[in-house]
């Protein structure tokens, strides 16, 4: 039976001229107790949906046509009190950013009990007591304490928990959840989704699951809707679409992962529609590599391909879609040999205030050759981008070394400072907010030239149009503003402006993780084309342990300022010897729906503070086999593959002949 | 907390006493010198000479401030010879008239311009949002002397309602009973206050409005009224907060045109008198007394942000 059926729902949102078509004839079906998972790229109007449906379009969007029907009920014909209960008491939702969802001036507690407060009129003391059960019911620790606490006092997996206490108070028949884990951890995002796993059954619920990430449908969703440009292009059972994809997109935003990369990532090319203007044909045929003349005039209808599969592709995917399986991943080409970077016992530290000092990277050492990448994995707070900002020279270390191409960076003066930045750049996250708005592209590229004193006007002219040639960029970027251009687009220019300067080290910090996946894919080819075309290293940090496998030749995992694990990419993720490294790789969602991670790995509770972190292995407060001896600490030890633990997983695999080259010697 | 205030008031204490020793040194290289302004352009060289010696002017700088210091540690701010009072009896006299002509405009502009903000951020870019803007722009752009004058004009001569000169009471027993005549120069006041504070109003609170909490808490199913006032207006009250820290100031000062225009005997006019007349001490007196003013004036401002805002910890910073 169904809860909630879109038919034909319309929405635009108002521009100062004309208005953006967000939402174009959706119908959609969300049954009693299933999941629901929507996907698509940004744009793809997924979060427009379901914000139709709760009425919380943002200023000047409307729903212009069509019904929704909650329960056989028309929400669009109600009255505005009458909405407002069946929205407040039978609907909750779940937003995604969890640090800004929450009123930062209102206690826990009565956050969460409003909706009992004004729908129920339950008194103070009942809503409380109501409070604190359904904190402790979703899983959060001394719940009696946090309902009196403030926003800020809790971490964001704990938020996320107070946002989903908050939907679940009113016993919602439908959840909405709209990237409810993509500013988590993934650790985090693990505990998160089983949470509302454990909670549809327990209280009968249908859940709508909105997400970019594939690998998130696969495991979690009963049924998917696949949306671009405004349109649902495919709906099929989760089992039936990973297994046999019908839609070019559908294929395509699967190729693009990753997981599924065979020698090189598929990217799709160019960038989707604008909405504002009126479309002809398939929306996603100017991007597609199947689309005939007739996909791109006839208006193309869903089609039914099985009983629950429907597909609007004139063009569809015969054969099935492959994921690698984990284990099969292609041997790097041989990195060039020399060391272009040696960090010896870093260590950086910061001053608390008083209150002792934050020990955010503890003696890391690692080396990068010439021409290879080294990634670094962790969650956030574990020092990762720290140590980018060491060896680019952005701050200065409490202690250790860094020696690049032979120089230890710490006894620079002025003068050879300058000349060291020539030798390594940074790549940054948001390349909007890392340039000077007020800049035109030229002056952006021209810059570090400038101050470098490379060459003269009509030199640096030409070096910079060769830049972007070089990432893929028209030579008339150069007269435009950052606003002007997409978020893939600023990544290739932040790129080229890591390497006006001829460096011989890129330090990339989390360089796709803003981006839509077909987006990223173009990114990562790009990195890795001009990295076997001028020899480039790269120092590779991020947070997503698929991007990293497919990027680096050799993989360092951190855990709360130190390094708990280094070697070569493809041991490090299948044969991973930390227990910490083995949680992080189970909790990645895959999307292969056939992949089930074992519950044994899975880590509890929250990370430690950095401010008086745990003597001896940091990670003992977590880990399922701590024993008394991880209290003195575990030397980094081991061949190619090192670990620092003392219970390793798993011996260190022999070097086969497939395995990639020995790194750290 | 206790170790916060130490810390802050030592900062005062420092930045009061260069103040004092900034206006000390201007006053004393202003022309004329207090012995002309004192015994009169008919003054013999000789008579000056005397005068200058008997109060301490002929002694070099630094001696007079050190001895200005060491009276001001003991209470004693001066004495004015013009007056022919001391400088603590004349400002006792006219400081509580100041406050309750401030205090009055001030909480009338506040209890004014909230509304009218937050209903400006509700309609944003609709018609009371411009009305409301219009008019505000003008209030913002009327100098205060002609908006006085059209007030007067207006009230006490078109439409006799109103006394166009404030209450000339000696105490402020004596000023309370004419309400009547306190009501321009209160209204006056606080129409450029409320200008001011209702664009901070409307912009706090259409940020605020923005945020993903606000989508949070409509997505319980609030009426709009709950959400505005349950939920965005403590948000978006901050700002007025820095701006009553700012205005603590001229509490004590006193709004020297409005004093003067409706001859209000207050700290605003006094100031203004003394400054014609160069009675050093005076001007003195009022100047460390402002300065006092403004550097509580943050310090309150700060201390009501920890009291409103729980993300807000005071802790003595240690830069």
């Amino acid at each position: 039976m169904s809860l909630l059926r879109l038919v034909d729902l319309s929405t635009d949102i108002a521009l100062r001229r004309g208005a953006v078509h967000a939402l174009d004839h959706v119908n959609l079906e969300v049954r009693q107790g299933e999941t629901l998972g929507v996907v698509g790229e940004s744009g793809s109007g997924k979060t427009m949906t379901v914000l139709s449906v709760m009425g919380l379009l943002p200023p000047g969007g409307r729903v212009v046509g069509g019904q929704i029907l909650f329960d056989g009920r028309d929400l669009l014909a109600m009255k505005p009190e009458e909405l407002r209960r069946v929205r407040g008491v039978e609907m909750g939702m779940v937003f995604q950013d969890p640090l800004t969802s929450l009123n930062p001036t209102m206690r826990i507690g009565a956050q969460v009990a409003e909706p009992l407060r004004v729908h129920q009129g339950v008194g103070k003391a009942e809503a409380r007591e109501r409070a604190i059960e359904i904190l402790r019911r979703v899983g959060m620790p001394r719940p009696e304490k946090i309902v009196d606490d403030y926003p800020h006092q809790l971490s964001g997996g704990m938020r996320q928990r107070v946002v989903i206490a908050m939907a679940l108070i009113r016993s919602p028949r439908l959840l909405i959840a709209d990237e409810p884990t993509t500013a988590l951890d993934v650790t985090t995002q693990r505990q998160i989704l089983e949470l509302i796993d454990d909670l549809r059954e327990e209280f009968k619920m249908a859940v709508i699951l909105v997400t970019h990430d594939l690998g998130v449908i696969a495991s979690r969703a009963d049924r998917v809707a696949v949306m671009y440009a405004g349109r649902v292009v495919e709906t099929a059972t989760t089992e039936e679409l990973f297994r046999a994809p019908r839609h070019r997109y559908t294929e395509a935003l699967m190729h693009a992962l990753p997981e599924s990369a065979q020698g090189k990532l598929y990217s799709i090319p160019g960038l989707p529609p604008d909405l504002s203007r009126p479309l002809t044909g398939c929306r996603f045929a100017p991007r597609c590599r199947h689309a005939t003349d007739a996909c791109r005039t006839t208006d193309v209808q869903l089609v039914q391909a099985a009983e629950e599969h429907l597909y609007a592709c004139l063009h569809p995917v015969t054969e099935p879609v492959a994921f690698a399986p984990r284990g099969a991943g292609e041997p790097r080409e041989a990195a060039g040999s020399g060391t272009i970077l040696s960090v010896r016992e870093l260590v950086k530290e910061y001053d608390a205030g008083g209150k002792g000092r934050v020990s955010a990277v503890a003696g890391v050492s690692f080396e990068v050759k010439a021409g290879e990448t080294l990634g670094i994995v962790g969650e956030s707070g574990c020092g990762k981008s720290t140590v980018g900002r060491l060896v680019a020279g952005l701050e200065e270390p409490t202690g250790g070394q860094i020696v690049l191409d032979g120089t230890d960076i710490a006894g620079l003066d002025r003068r050879a400072r300058r000349r060291m930045h020539r030798e390594v750049q940074l790549m940054f996250q948001d390349s909007y907010a890392a340039m000077n708005p007020r800049m035109r592209i030229d002056g952006i590229l021209t810059e570090p030239l400038e101050i470098q004193r490379v060459g003269d006007q009509a030199a640096r002219r030409a070096r910079v149009t060769r830049l972007l040639d070089q990432v893929g960029l028209p030579a008339r970027a150069l007269e435009r503003y950052p606003h002007e251009f997409s978020g893939g687009q600023l990544q290739r220019i932040g790129l080229a402006r890591s390497l006006a300067l001829e460096p011989r080290l890129i330090v990339a910090d989390e360089p796709v993780s803003a981006l839509d996946v077909s987006i990223q894919a173009q990114v990562l080819n790009l990195m890795r084309d001009l990295q076997s075309e001028l020899g480039l290293s790269y120092v590779f940090i991020s947070h997503d342990l698929s991007v990293v496998d497919y990027m680096a030749d050799r993989i360092a995992v951190m855990y709360l300022g130190k390094l708990v694990e280094i070697g070569p990419a493809s041991q490090v993720v299948r044969a991973a010897r930390h227990p910490y490294t083995q949680a992080l790789i189970d909790a990645v969602p895959s999307p292969d729906p056939g992949h089930a991670p074992s519950p044994a790995t899975a880590i509890r509770g929250e990370l430690p503070s950095a401010l008086n972190p745990p003597t001896g292995c940091r990670f003992r407060t977590r880990c399922p086999l701590a024993q008394e001896i991880c209290a003195t600490e575990p030397p980094l030890q081991g061949g190619p593959h090192q670990v620092a633990c003392h219970f390793p997983l798993r011996p260190e695999a022999a070097v086969s002949a497939g395995a990639a080259p020995a790194g750290a010697g | 907390m206790a170790r916060y205030l130490l810390t802050r008031l030592g900062q005062a204490l420092v930045i009061v006493v260069l103040v004092t020793l900034i206006t000390f040194v201007i006053l004393h290289f202003l022309p004329g010198g207090a012995a002309r302004a004192i015994l009169g352009k008919e003054a013999t060289l000789e008579q000056i000479a005397a005068f200058n010696h008997e109060m301490g002017y002929d002694r070099p700088l630094w001696e007079q401030y050190a001895l200005y210091l060491q009276r001001l540690v003991h209470g004693d701010l001066g004495y004015s010879f013009q007056l022919n009072q001391s400088v603590a009896e004349a400002i006792s006299q006219r400081l509580p008239k100041t406050m309750l002509l401030s205090l009055a405009s001030t909480a009338l502009a506040v209890v004014v311009a909230i509304p009218l903000g937050v209903v400006q951020a509700v309609r944003r870019n609709k018609w009371p949002d411009y009305t409301i803007n219009a008019l505000s722009l003008l209030a913002y752009a009327t100098p205060i002397f002609f908006m006085g004058l059209m007030m007067i004009i207006l009230f006490s001569q078109v439409w006799p309602v109103l006394p166009p000169e404030a209450p000339q009471g000696f105490t402020l027993g004596e000023v309370l009973a004419d309400p009547a005549g306190l009501v321009l120069p209160t209204v006056t006041l606080a129409v450029l206050t409320v200008a001011v504070y209702s664009r901070y109003v409307r912009s706090s609170m259409v940020d605020n409005l923005n945020e993903n909490y606000v989508r949070t808490a409509r997505s319980k199913g609030l009426s709009e009224g709950r959400v505005i006032v349950g939920h965005t207006l403590r948000n978006g009250l901050f700002p007025v907060i820095t701006l009553l820290g700012m205005y603590l100031p001229a509490l004590f000062s006193g709004a020297l045109v409005v004093e003067r225009l409706f001859n209000y005997p207050g700290m605003g006019l006094l100031f203004w008198q003394s400054a014609l007349k160069r009675d050093y001490p005076i001007l003195l007196g009022v100047t460390l007394l402002i300065s006092v003013a403004t550097v509580l004036g943050a310090l309150v401002a700060d201390i009501l942000y920890a009291a409103v805002d729980p993300r807000v910890r005071l802790k003595a910073s240690r830069s």
